[in-house]
């Protein structure tokens, strides 16, 4: 009882008013005004309980905590006074259905109704004191993550946007937070917050008080005050922040952890990567993001888009066409190649802030299955482009550096069955009629439209969605030669519309019983 | 010459024996509304509850009857009956699935009549057989 309490809500840190809560000194007793939970007891069926009474002298000056752990009597007559049955008094933990006693327990709780009590009880729980159960060290969905001195801290935005450093990670649970920190230049040095050792410093334990697992950098990408990223190769060095010709450099700006785990809870493997950049003397904040995401070992998780029609907005999952199969028509496809970079999908141009087409550097944004999209950027032509590199440079644009040649018709298809696959369609019209086809003409690439057909497919309670036709047409129109000295600039867009070609559904029903009654043959015996 | 205070003692032990027996079925039945009372529990208190009854009835009888008759062999009997209502009443004091304070109060006060009849029983039994 003594270590019951229900108010310390803040793991490592002390809670207002709490009395109870064991993170708290003396100190900060001395601020309280009440305690919010005066007593702590056992069942008060029972005749003599312990209680834990937690009080505030508030007429000593610094106001004290009083704790006392006293017997209450309970004075009714039928009070407990004995009990020869364990698991009187305390909820009862359910048995966990393993692969054992999966069968019995489905036999005893399957049905519509069962007897409270199951037939043997074989666990002894310890009612008291539930929370430091001996049994279990391995980690659970939600349980902070542990490391040597306290927990993995994800810092997040808290009230405001500001990094608030004592949010714990969670197991199991993904998470990516943005927040700003205030440094300067002069200060980047001191803050811990900054450095990667910050991050990596502590290791995790791998269950929850046993092993330690060291956190690996496993890459660091620099990135430089106007933007640019390089990924450094030797990743073992620990940089940290120091000043360098008036700035700042080694900063944290981005940290994700990677964290490989077992089926057990346990923690086998942690890593992080982290993009340090450089602060200048003007800035007084930065904006840090941090990620933490948990894989399975073993295991190469593939995004599905939907189980099995597409969910909307989930992205479009296409593929390849393995090279060395020339023969589309037979069904002896090899495995299409799934891309599960998110970037090879079916993508289509991201407009920038820019509006420069040649500057956009390949930023592409995922097709996103039900949203129409449109985008696009500007090109500038003076009068020295040429036209077959134009071109090239265009379609690259407007198409990326891999276009996938096959969507899949469903969210879950695999890349084994050819069957669900459906082809790309490719179209080229021209903006201009051409009248006159011999004068040769630069034809350009200045729009892509990507049409995608889906239609409902299953029952009618729960249809999915199914793409069956994906087409993309290409428009081009004629580049007119300018005159030396000027510039134009023409439009470029990109499109994706979604339209649904199901036909109205028509439920069937099963045919309306027939009476098939037939009178015997002599039933009007005396008169027929 | 039979016994007086003896033939006091198991008066008053059947008066008190039905009040026991219908408080403790009362507090039986309370218990396995107010608190978690599974049947593999349930099932042997009032087992034995019932089987002290039985006992009691026998032990009175016997007793009453030995008493009167001033023989030994009822009386024998009676007494061998009297241990078993005490450990029945002490399993009720003690080994109940839940034993309230109010169970404690009316067990001990029918073990102590208990004991008071058996120690009665004995004397009687020596003053009949001498």
């Amino acid at each position: 009882v003594a270590k019951l309490c229900v108010c310390d809500l803040l793991v490592a840190q002390c809670d207002v008013n709490c009395c109870c809560d064991p993170d708290c000194s003396a100190a900060e007793f001395s601020l309280f005004t009440t305690c919010s939970v005066p007593v702590v007891t056992g069942d008060s069926n029972l005749c003599s309980q312990k209680a834990a009474v937690y009080s505030l002298d508030v007429e000593a000056d610094p106001p004290e905590r009083i704790f006392e752990l006293t017997d209450q009597v309970n004075p009714s007559v039928f009070c407990i006074h004995a009990t020869n049955y364990e698991q009187a008094l305390s909820f009862s933990s359910p048995e966990i259905p393993t692969s054992e006693n999966f069968d019995q327990l489905l036999e005893q709780f399957g049905s519509a109704a069962f007897s409270a009590e199951p037939h043997s009880w074989n666990m002894n729980p310890d009612a008291q004191h539930p929370s430091d159960a001996n049994e279990t060290y391995r980690y659970e969905y939600g349980a902070p993550v542990q490391t040597v001195d306290a927990f993995l801290r994800l810092p997040s935005p808290v009230v405001s946007s500001w990094c608030s450093d004592v949010n714990p990670a969670g197991f199991l649970v993904n998470q990516a937070t943005k927040c700003t920190r205030s440094v300067s230049v002069e200060t980047c040095g001191s803050i811990p917050a900054v450095s990667m050792g910050f991050y990596i410093n502590s290791s995790i334990l791998a269950v929850k008080f046993v092993f330690q697992v060291n956190i690996t950098v496993q890459s660091i990408v620099v990135q430089s005050l106007n933007g640019t990223r390089t990924l450094l190769n030797g990743s073992d060095v620990l940089r940290l922040p120091r000043i360098l010709d008036e700035l700042c450099i080694n900063t944290v700006f981005r940290v994700s952890y990677h964290i490989t785990y077992t089926d057990a809870g346990e923690i086998i493997e942690a890593a992080a990567a982290f993009v340090l950049g450089a602060i200048n003397k003007e800035a007084l904040s930065i904006q840090q993001s941090f990620e933490i995401s948990f894989t399975q070992v073993d295991t190469t998780p593939v995004p599905l888009s939907g189980n099995p029609g597409y969910v909307v907005g989930l992205p479009i999952r296409a593929g390849f066409r393995p090279q060395g199969y020339p023969f589309p028509g037979e069904m002896l496809f090899a495995a299409l190649v799934l891309n599960t970079n998110q970037y090879n999908q079916l993508t289509i141009l991201q407009s920038t802030s820019s509006q420069d087409c040649l500057a956009a550097q390949g930023a592409r944004t995922p097709v996103l299955f039900g949203y129409n999209m449109i985008s696009g950027c500007k090109l500038r032509i003076t009068a020295a482009t040429k036209c077959q590199p134009l071109t090239q440079t265009l379609l690259d644009v407007l198409k990326g550096q891999s276009f996938p040649e096959y969507v899949a018709s469903f969210g879950n298809s695999q890349a084994q069955d050819v069957l669900d696959w459906v082809p790309i369609t490719h179209l080229y019209t021209s903006e201009e009629r051409i009248y006159n086809t011999f004068q040769s003409s630069c034809q350009i690439p200045v729009s892509l439209e990507i049409e995608v057909k889906w239609t409902k497919y299953g029952s009618l309670v729960n249809p999915q969605a199914r793409i069956v036709n994906v087409t993309a047409t290409i428009s081009t129109t004629t580049l007119k030669q300018l005159p030396s000295g000027r510039e134009r600039t023409i439009p470029v867009t990109s499109s994706v519309v979604f339209t649904d070609i199901s036909s109205p559904a028509e439920p069937g029903y099963k045919a309306w019983p027939t009476i098939n009654v037939k009178l015997p043959f002599d039933f009007f015996f005396p008169f027929v | 010459l039979s016994s007086v205070p003896l033939q006091m003692l198991l008066y008053i032990n059947g008066v008190y024996y039905i009040f026991y027996f219908l408080a403790t079925l009362a507090m039986i039945v309370y218990k396995s509304q107010v608190f978690s009372y599974p049947d593999d529990f349930l099932a042997p208190d009032l087992v034995l509850l019932f089987m002290m009854a039985i006992l009691e009835v026998l032990q009175l009888y016997l007793g009453s009857k030995g008493n009167l008759t001033e023989e030994e062999a009822p009386l024998g009997l009676s007494l061998a009956a009297t241990v078993g209502s005490v450990l029945l009443s002490v399993y009720f004091l003690v080994w109940q699935t839940y034993v309230l304070r109010a169970d404690v109060i009316i067990s001990a006060v029918l073990l102590f009549t208990h004991g008071l009849e058996a120690a009665l029983k004995v004397i009687a039994i020596a003053a009949f057989v001498s």
